[in-house]
């Protein structure tokens, strides 16, 4: 199980830079696979080059949900995530999400 | 709230024990990838593409709830099938001496 106090404060700062970067790409990467699977599911008219508003509404609500599903995905993940060792093969810390759950220095 | 590395090098100089850090890094980088594979696998199986609605309906969110649950005993019963692979693989080795 990953303990932070096994890391001397300079590995610690340089750990957090890491995971601060991680964040930033991890975000990009988020906000375009959203875009992508939302226009796949919403977008089929092309009689038009701009959106009909039943393709607007179908992206608000992917969107929505996706954001959701992604929550609750987090929340079930760091449940399962703090359960003792034996139980599972990946390490245990909670991973870093997008809505404000916990991260890793516990903050 | 520091303290000295047992090189005793002056106060703001630690040394950064790179292997450690790294396999930090690399734990860091295997849970965020299993996360995002779980959110796009549950996604797949358990919403529709239909989006009446923009918030998760009760079964969808059950859905969800099992599909991670899921998802982790499957990674667990794979894991352990792969150690105890490597583990045979190293026997079998030291039996054909």
């Amino acid at each position: 199980k990953m303990d932070f106090s096994q890391y001397n404060d300079a590995e610690r700062a340089h750990l957090q830079r890491i995971i601060e970067m991680k964040q930033m790409r991890d975000f990009m990467k988020f906000y375009t696979n959203l875009v992508e699977r939302c226009f796949n599911d919403c977008i089929s008219d092309f009689t038009s080059k701009t959106l009909t508003s039943k393709e607007e509404t179908c992206i608000t609500r992917c969107t929505d949900k996706f954001l959701k599903h992604n929550e609750r995905v987090g929340q079930r993940f760091g449940e399962l995530n703090q359960q003792p060792m034996q139980q599972q093969q990946m390490p245990s810390p909670q991973p870093p999400q997008q809505s404000g759950g916990s991260s890793w220095f516990g903050r | 709230m520091s303290f000295y590395p047992f090189g005793g090098g002056g106060g703001s100089q630690q040394t950064i024990n790179q292997q450690n850090v790294a396999l930090a890094e690399q734990e860091l980088e295997m849970i965020t990838d299993t996360f995002y594979r779980i959110v796009n696998s549950c996604y797949q199986k358990c919403i529709p593409p239909k989006y009446l609605e923009g918030e998760l309906n009760k079964g969808e969110s059950v859905c969800i709830d099992r599909c991670v649950s899921k998802f982790f005993e499957v990674n667990q019963k794979i894991g352990e099938a792969l150690q105890k692979k490597g583990q045979q693989t190293v026997g079998g080795a030291a039996g054909f001496q």
